[in-house]
């Protein structure tokens, strides 16, 4: 089967720190991958990289096979901040913003937004100016402002980063939901509920290297 | 006449609705108005690139933009009398002494205020916000949109503070306009021109105008800022 993505190496460099140095890997839709690593390890480079926000040395770039990574391409991986930065509308408004982005209008974005409201169960909050949320509800709101888009591959970054009691409980069902809808699923993170999710392939990152874990 | 009677006659003089007067007070609205949004895109794109992109010669044009914040209005007046004047090399143009003469000469004026306010804006944003919507298929331009939206507030104190500064300057007014009565007579040159004459009733009414123009523009300043504060 062919990888959702792959790259033969991928080297990132700040100043003459080599922060990533990275053999080859390989992401295949249906499956969800975890990397593990310390305080300044690289997981989030590593994500942005993947997202096309940072720049870096990648050898054998392919998308589903493709190597031509254009925008096409980057417009079905999306990636999801540790601290979602919501724009200041409403949660349906922020919900919309990438199909508007993609030219989806009329009914069928009304209804796409109205599946991912449902899907993340954010309905009470749709009209609430995202300074009225809490953390727990700014990223089950990124969650589904990325699942409208209906991307082939998500990267989470430290999806339950500072959350607890049932903002975390339900970012995980969202992360758990997601994990079983056959896309692929890069998560950066430490929380151990997430790491203990049936089918995770579980990696660390350390001294820029990226091994697999039992 | 005493302070006191051209007090009591400019505020008659305004409550009458003096035509010579109000004529002066829309044409300087006029004037500042179209000034601004004269520069208001060029503005905008110029603050928002500044912020945004990293090329050789940056650090000098931001330093350049913020130096022409204190730029003084008569010597903008000065250039571009000399650019417009018939000997200039725009004086073929036939514009100097006309209204398009103060519109281009307070669109000078505000744009860097404008481009300042935007590159400040631009830079204090939140870096995710750009990112985000780049992450989430966003174009430049609506990428662009979207991070000038979320800065929408202080790029507004810009908008402000360049029409204070448009509809209360009088050098450049008065060096390019020639401050012709009902033709390019605006506010702050009539003022110059009544003191000037002894004709102080005009002048206070002129300037109990521009006065109240002012602290409105900071009253909204003001609420600008508090609403983009509570956000």
């Amino acid at each position: 089967m062919t990888p959702l993505l792959e790259f033969d190496r991928l080297r990132k460099s700040f100043g003459e720190r080599r922060l990533l140095d990275l053999d080859r890997l390989e992401i295949e839709a249906g499956h969800a991958y975890v990397v593990t690593g310390g305080n300044g390890s690289g997981k989030t480079t590593l994500l942005r990289i993947l997202a096309g926000l940072e720049s870096a040395e990648v050898q054998g770039l392919k998308f589903q096979g493709d190597s031509r990574v254009g925008a096409d391409a980057r417009q079905r991986v999306v990636y999801v901040h540790q601290h979602p930065y919501l724009f200041h509308t409403s949660v349906a408004g922020n919900i919309a913003y990438g199909l508007k982005a993609r030219g989806v209008n009329g009914a069928l974005r009304q209804r796409l937004v109205e599946d991912a409201i449902v899907w993340a169960g954010v309905g009470l909050l749709r009209r609430l100016p995202p300074n009225k949320l809490s953390g727990g509800e700014k990223q089950r709101v990124a969650l589904a402002r990325a699942k409208v888009l209906e991307p082939s591959l998500y990267l989470l970054d430290e999806p339950t980063a500072n959350l607890d009691g049932e903002g975390r409980r339900q970012t995980i069902d969202l992360v758990q939901k997601l994990t079983r809808e056959g896309v692929g699923v890069l998560i950066a993170c430490h929380d151990r509920e997430i790491i203990e999710l049936p089918g995770v392939r579980l990696f660390h990152l350390e001294s820029g290297k990226l091994m697999p874990l039992a | 006449m005493s302070l006191l009677d051209a007090t009591r006659e400019a505020f008659r003089l305004l409550f009458a609705g003096d035509p010579e007067l109000w004529g002066i007070i829309f044409l300087s609205l006029r004037v500042s108005v179209f000034g601004l949004l004269l520069a208001l895109l060029p503005g905008v794109v110029a603050g928002y690139l500044l912020a945004m992109w990293r090329f050789p010669g940056r650090r000098a044009l931001v330093v350049t933009v913020q130096s022409l914040l204190a730029f003084p209005t008569v010597v903008v007046g000065l250039v571009l009398y000399m650019l417009l004047s018939r000997q200039g090399p725009f004086g073929f143009l036939g514009l100097l002494f006309t209204q398009q003469a103060m519109i281009l000469g307070q669109a000078i004026l505000t744009f860097p205020i404008l481009a300042a306010y935007t590159l400040a804006a631009v830079q204090g944003a939140d870096a995710r916000a750009h990112e985000t919507a780049v992450s989430l298929g966003a174009g430049p331009l609506r990428a662009a949109l979207t991070t000038l939206n979320e800065t929408r507030f202080a790029v507004l104190a810009g908008v402000i503070n360049g029409f204070g500064r448009a509809i209360s300057e009088v050098g450049c007014a008065l060096m390019i306009g020639g401050n012709i009565a009902g033709f390019t007579r605006n506010i702050t040159t009539a003022i110059a021109l009544e003191t000037s004459k002894g004709e102080f009733a005009q002048g206070i009414a002129l300037g109990v105008v521009l006065v109240v123009l002012a602290l409105g523009v900071n009253v909204a300043m003001a609420i600008l800022q508090g609403e983009g504060g509570m956000k």
